[in-house]
């Protein structure tokens, strides 16, 4: 892998996004590696633009703040890219030469100029449908988060499955201290299944179906930051 | 005297009060993955904090509602949230006043509000600890962070530090107490870091153990008397200062205000040992400096190993006192350098001012890279800055 | 805090300041059922004020601080103003910060004691202006009061800002010609006695400082009340003869006049059941101590 990997996060809010990022530095942190995770700073509002960042490396990470230049960018949904509910415009604003696009959708979204400047800049674009991997696997949308940094960790191997597996039962398994909206939604999801170990697991599994997806994609589809 | 007595022995939690510099450097590290906001909760924790007063501004909100989680723990003698920043400082100046070790936090707007209360904190020498977690201060409105409110807190006669990383926060908090109340210095400390960066990042952070507390706050060690009715004198003056001739007022508030000043710059030899210096510096014999304090440190750190990997050499000078600021450490360091950048996150450019005014031929002082409004600084800007300075220079020197 | 704890250490006895010694000597700290009485008989605890002469403040000040029922555990706080003049002289503990900001530096202060004395009793009072109460300082005021903290805030009120010269505030009566009012004040006199009582004050008394044993009471009362029960509020008219155009000896009067039973400074006085039956209580336990105490001897 990298020195480093930055990953910019682009979302809505309630999806999960500043989760995702610090789920993923967490379990970097389990496998030994360096990594910061950090939210964009401003008010967190549901369905409005949500931003987060991690960064994970090999050495010691003194930057902070938002990815002007990140190697992987996500984006959680499509309106992020249709209707322009994003931070940085074009939402691949920055995107480092071989690097990464995952997006949630089960279509391509991009315009033709977009894919070209893309193509140009040798980054590879992944669609995978999360929310769906979600729905089929754990029964709720609300773990589409987990299929994203699922794929992203089949795709870069950036972290490993079993320290994913750690990070989810620290965050979720343990009295854990979560803004707000972050709060309301740790509760909803936790009605949404019987048992806490249920929902460590389901998530698991969400994870490693949609790392599974990834994982083959990469096969095909070479890119830097692929492993 | 009573606070030495008390090493070994445990408190109502059954922490245990322990010799301040064996809390510092001997005391098993354990590494954990905190937010900003979390370490200070955990630094508080261990800080033997009589009363905290509270009020929610963003950024700082979690990390003064997790102390109020500390509070029903019973890890904090009394909390309350204040109704605005300017009565928090006075409820804070109150409990300091009687006697108690005083915590509060507060950013931006907020440090505004509360500022009539800085210069009276000084001049009363009240060792309150703020954490200030900087923001924008214009308008229109911003929560992002921006570091211009420090500029305003140089000049209060309070002690200013500014914080690059959580791990910093930490251990400064609870070093802070230790420096504040000691009765040479007894003066607030404004511990600062970039607002968010810090407080809502996550990171690494080696934690002394939970079970290991300062020792209390010992307020008969103060210069000047605790308002609690337990120590003479009982009456402060015979009369008024402003009722006697104005030369005696006069007299009177030049040489406190002297005196307050230079209790700042006393609280050096018992900061150095415990920061291990004013400044920090890395490879200061580059012709190239980065100067700078809190976010942009970080940055300027990023921004040198790009820099070295394309084969240029870079030092740093990491400022971590601005009150007292460290005027000989950047003399000594900066004087081989042909060039000194000065990086920060607000619009004035406060650093660089402050730095120029101490060193001979201060037009070596590249005042910038900025941003401000909260935007972060990304390396890449820190090292085009710095091929700019060589470009243009060639060699001569370059105006920012 | 004993009287040991000011004693004089011998050897610098002979350098004290002779109204110190005598206020080690015979200053009234401690002393059971002390009062304005004790006026002229033992070493008062305000040395002098640095008022104008004849002000009314000068009389409440002292009366007051004849007053207090535990001096020897008893921290005052005050605000920017007149009082300011007079606090350096005052032996007790008192704290000047800033202007307004009373009675959030009260709030800390009470909050400190309690944390470090749990089991004494350390009373907090407030005595500032009417500019400081009620204008600038009006939210930190209502707040300590909103949030029911235990003690005593007294407003000196002149109906206008002497110490800068006369100037309008919110305590002024209607129509007064002042500084920064010049055709006269527009809005009536802020019913902070009223308010005081919306806003969760045990204890609320509106008076003027003519008679030493009225003072005496409310004083005792209000201290008694905030201790145990949560915030009490003494608005005290201390006219500024300066500013009304009297004369020295004629400030008396002037509070005579004026607390005549349709005049502003009538007597008011609010008080909750809750904080009645207490003073009732103190009362009778007051009274079988002494009846004890006389059949002993």
């Amino acid at each position: 892998m990298q020195k480093r990997l930055n990953i910019r996060i682009s979302g809505l809010g309630g999806q999960g996004a500043v989760t995702s990022a610090h789920l993923l530095a967490m379990a970097a942190n389990k496998d030994g590696k360096f990594a910061i995770s950090n939210p964009f700073f401003g008010a967190e509002k549901r369905m409005a633009p949500a931003e987060s960042y991690a960064r994970i490396g090999s050495e010691r990470i003194y930057d902070r703040g938002e990815i002007v230049y990140p190697e992987v960018i996500m984006v959680y949904h499509p309106q992020v890219i249709t209707m322009g509910k994003s931070y940085t415009m074009p939402f691949y604003s920055g995107i480092k030469r071989d690097g990464l696009v995952i997006i949630n959708c089960s279509e391509p979204l991009l315009s033709q100029d977009d894919v070209k400047t893309l193509e140009d800049l040798n980054v590879g674009v992944f669609y995978i449908d999360a929310t769906k991997v979600a729905l089929e696997v754990a029964g709720t949308e609300l773990s589409s988060n987990m299929a994203m940094i699922g794929a992203l960790a089949g795709i870069t191997k950036v972290v490993t499955l079993q320290a994913l597996d750690l990070a989810i039962q620290d965050r979720f398994g343990k009295k854990y201290v979560a803004s707000g909206g972050t709060a309301t939604l740790d509760e909803a999801i936790k009605k949404k299944f019987a048992k806490k170990e249920q929902l460590l697991a389901k998530n698991m599994a969400t994870v490693t179906k949609a790392y599974e997806i990834g994982a083959i994609w990469a096969e095909t589809h070479a890119c830097l930051v692929a492993s | 005297m009573e606070s030495t007595s008390v090493i070994g022995t445990a408190n109502k939690k059954g922490q245990i009060f322990t010799e301040p510099r064996k809390l510092f450097f001997e005391a098993p590290r354990v590494p954990v993955f905190l937010t900003g906001s979390e370490v200070i909760k955990e630094a508080i924790r261990r800080a033997s904090v009589d009363v905290m007063v509270a009020y929610p501004i963003t950024p700082q909100s979690e990390a003064a509602a997790l102390c109020g989680e500390l509070f029903a723990e019973g890890y904090v003698g009394d909390y309350m949230r204040g109704e605005s920043e300017f009565a928090v400082m006075s409820q804070c100046a109150g409990a300091a006043f009687g006697g108690a070790r005083v915590f509060t936090t507060t950013a931006g707007p907020g440090t505004l509000r509360a500022f009539e209360n800085f210069p009276m904190w000084a001049g009363a020498r009240l060792p309150i600890q703020v954490i200030v977690t900087c923001r924008g201060i214009n308008s229109p409105l911003s929560i992002q962070p921006d570091t211009l409110e420090i500029s305003f807190l140089l000049d209060t006669g309070m002690m200013v530090w500014h914080a690059e990383t959580a791990q910093d926060f930490f251990d400064w908090i609870l070093m802070g107490y230790i420096v504040s109340e000691q009765p040479d210095v007894h003066l607030p400390l404004a511990v600062c870091c970039d607002g968010f960066f810090v407080t809502h990042t996550k990171d690494t952070i080696n934690l002394t153990p939970a079970d290991m507390t300062l020792p209390p706050y010992d307020p008969y060690r103060s210069p000047v008397p605790c308002m609690d009715m337990e120590c003479p004198p009982v009456r402060m003056m015979r009369d008024p200062f402003v009722m006697k001739s104005n030369y005696i007022s006069y007299a009177t508030h030049a040489s406190w205000q002297q005196e307050v000043r230079a209790a700042c710059e006393r609280s050096r030899k018992h900061t150095i040992p415990l920061l291990g210096g004013l400044i920090e510096t890395e490879n200061v014999d580059a012709e190239i400096l980065i100067v700078a304090s809190g976010t942009a440190v970080s940055q300027g750190r990023e921004a040198i190993r790009l820099l070295n990997a394309e084969g240029l050499k870079v030092g740093l000078v990491k400022v971590k006192s601005l009150r007292p600021f460290p005027t000989e450490e950047i003399r000594q360091a900066t004087k081989n350098a042909k060039w000194i950048i000065v990086p920060e996150f607000n619009v004035v450019g406060w650093l660089a001012r402050e730095v120029r005014a101490i060193i001979d031929r201060n037009d070596r002082v590249i005042v910038g890279p900025h941003v401000a409004g909260g935007m972060t600084m990304p390396p890449e800007v820190i090292v085009e800055k710095i091929h700019q300075v060589i470009k243009a220079g060639k060699g001569e020197l370059v105006h920012g | 805090m004993g009287k040991d704890k000011i004693s004089i250490n011998e050897e610098f006895y002979d350098i004290m300041p002779p109204e110190y010694r005598e206020l080690v000597e015979s200053g009234t700290y401690g002393k059971e059922g002390r009062g304005w009485k004790d006026m002229g008989s033992s070493k008062e605890l305000i040395e002098e004020h640095s008022l104008c002469a004849g002000c009314p403040e000068s009389m409440a000040f002292r009366y007051i601080l004849a007053s207090l029922p535990a001096p020897e555990d008893t921290v005052m706080v005050g605000s920017t103003g007149c009082t300011s003049l007079v606090f350096p002289h005052v032996a007790v503990h008192n704290i000047h910060s800033l202007f307004g900001n009373q009675n959030a530096i009260a709030t800390g202060l009470k909050r400190a004691l309690t944390v470090r004395f749990p089991n004494k009793v350390k009373d907090v009072v407030v005595l500032a202006g009417d500019g400081a109460t009620v204008d600038i300082g009006l939210d930190m005021t209502l707040q300590s009061w909103f949030r029911g903290e235990k003690f005593t805030t007294i407003c000196f009120d002149n109906e206008l800002y002497a110490n800068t010269g006369g100037q309008e505030s919110g305590l002024m009566q209607k129509g007064f010609v002042a500084k920064m009012a010049p055709v006269g004040k527009k809005f009536d006199k802020v019913r902070l006695p009223e308010i005081a009582r919306e806003s969760g004050c045990q204890y609320v008394v509106n008076m003027t400082a003519s008679q030493p044993g009225k003072v005496e009471k409310v004083i005792r009362n209000a201290v008694y009340i905030a201790r145990e029960l949560g915030p009490t509020y003494v608005q005290i008219y201390t006219p500024c003869i300066l500013e009304i155009g009297k004369q020295s000896m004629e400030g008396l009067q002037e509070m005579r006049d004026s607390e005549k039973p349709t005049e502003r400074f009538a007597y008011k006085e609010y008080i909750t059941d809750e904080a009645k039956a207490y003073l009732a209580d103190l009362d009778a336990k007051r009274k079988a101590k002494a009846t004890a105490q006389l059949a002993a001897k």
